[in-house]
């Protein structure tokens, strides 16, 4: 099943020019109060958004309430949005991790050991992204790119982005100097954009 | 800062990488942001590891709740909207700062009021809007204890309809724009109704909220106060519309006119 809302994300090869400035011009119409427009962003951007929270979040309520904490907030907070500063769909992708890894983070704090535990028995959280409900042809490019990562680039990255954990917790966890993960994480950071074709 | 040496500004350079997987903790975010400040070399750097790392995002879309859709589309009527405006451009405190993305000030205001929607004299209620979101939002104005414990405790009250599992919304409106707009539980039984496009009522007289069910005398859900929505309980399962009626003031027993607006409640799950 391919989501109509993840058709031509801007992942493959090929782009899509055209529904990056369909966001970023929708955004800019929310800023003016169009509900209109709201309501035609909400279904461009609500299953990346949600999709990403609950990558992190993983609980299901938690990660609806987060995911729609983004959607709202996307509406106050639109006239915040600069077009001259990047594309709508990373501001708001942007948005939506960091609430994301807030809330993920806060939750655990509270079960800090727990955690600890279950961080063992975790494999990578690449893994993981194969489960995931369907994003096509995105999600093939993605997955075929962390491939070419090394172990610890793969591990460094995705431990922090799709997990939220921490650079200090990601090295305590591989066991690497603080040093090096942040070496790995911006050489797997700088492979994946090469080869998932370049400028974003 | 002179605490930290050179080295430790090679560190903050080093730490791009980490705060655009949002890896940093909070103490080291903001000492990187206001690093960034000072660094266009780590601007630069940080807008392209930023984009970078949305792009893992992709590969993670998933259908979200369809009654999340139905949430938010609902609250976003009734939700003020933040002015763009010099002042508030420094204190963009969720996401990456404006230098982030370049160099460019600060945009006009854009906002444009008269292009609101019909809705918008819900949207651009004051302190009563405000307050449907305040306990979602925060929303700072200056008020009387009682009137913000007041608010906190309307806000809290909006907030349990709209995570009701099976909240839902729908809106209607006549040829001249007039209309009711409701977000509904029927397990709750409660409900968020909120006018559009009505004349203010003649002085002397309010606007009355009717509840209408089947083999059964209409029933006060209460007073509209201006553009302020209307958060009611008593929302009977068996309910089959909404009706709103001019009534003298203090409102009446029974309407004691004809409804100026209606709306059937099925879509939202009651009479069934």
């Amino acid at each position: 099943m391919r989501m109509p809302y993840t058709r031509g994300w801007p992942c493959g090869p090929a782009g899509a020019e055209g529904e990056r400035v369909e966001a970023d011009e929708l955004l800019v119409r929310v800023a003016r109060g169009d509900q209109n427009a709201f309501e035609e962003l909400y279904g461009l951007v609500s299953g990346p958004v949600f999709g990403l929270v609950r990558r992190v979040v993983r609980d299901p309520a938690q990660s609806e309430e987060v995911a729609q904490e983004v959607l709202l907030e996307l509406w106050r907070s639109a006239a915040r949005f600069d077009p001259g500063r990047g594309s709508a769909l990373s501001w708001i992708l942007t948005l939506a991790h960091r609430r994301a890894v807030d809330r993920v983070r806060s939750a655990r704090a509270a079960t800090e050991r727990e955690q600890r535990e279950g961080m063992r028995a975790h494999h990578p959280a690449f893994d993981q992204v194969a489960e995931e409900v369907e994003a096509g042809l995105e999600r093939e490019w993605v997955r075929h790119c962390l491939d070419r990562l090394t172990n610890l680039q793969r591990q460094s990255v995705t431990l922090a982005y799709y997990d939220g954990y921490t650079y200090r917790e990601v090295a305590e966890q591989l066991s690497l100097p603080l040093g090096t993960v942040k070496t790995r994480m911006r050489d797997g950071l700088t492979r994946m954009r090469e080869c998932l074709g370049g400028a974003a | 800062m002179s605490l930290f040496g050179r080295s430790s500004r090679r560190d903050l350079h080093s730490l791009a990488a980490p705060y655009a997987l949002d890896a940093l903790e909070p103490h080291e975010r903001m000492r990187f942001e206001k690093h960034l400040k000072k660094c266009d070399r780590c601007t630069t750097e940080v807008r392209a590891l930023s984009e970078d790392a949305v792009r893992l995002a992709w590969s993670t879309a998933a259908q979200a709740p369809p009654a999340m859709r139905d949430r938010v589309l609902a609250a976003v009527r009734t939700m003020p909207q933040e002015a763009p405006s010099r002042s508030a451009a420094p204190a963009r405190p969720h996401h990456l700062p404006a230098h982030v993305w370049g160099t460019e000030p600060p945009p006009p205001p854009r906002r444009a009021p008269r292009m609101r929607s019909l809705l918008a004299p819900l949207a651009t209620a004051t302190a009563a809007a405000a307050l449907v979101v305040a306990s979602l939002f925060a929303v700072q104005a200056t008020r009387t204890q009682d009137q913000l414990e007041a608010e906190r405790d309307r806000s809290r009250e909006i907030a349990n309809i709209l995570s009701a599992p099976d909240a839902r919304a729908t809106s209607e409106r006549d040829a001249q724009g007039r209309g009711i707009g409701v977000v509904a539980s029927v397990k709750e039984g409660r409900a968020i109704v909120t006018l559009s496009g009505l004349d203010d009522p003649p002085s002397g007289s309010v606007h009355q909220l009717w509840l209408m069910r089947p083999d059964a005398q209409p029933h006060s859900l209460g007073l509209f106060q201006g553009d302020t929505p209307l958060v009611t309980g008593g929302m009977n399962g068996d309910a089959t519309s909404l009706a709103v009626t001019v009534e003298p003031d203090g409102g009446s027993a029974q309407p004691t006119s004809q409804p100026i607006t209606q709306l059937a409640l099925k879509s939202v799950g009651f009479g069934e």
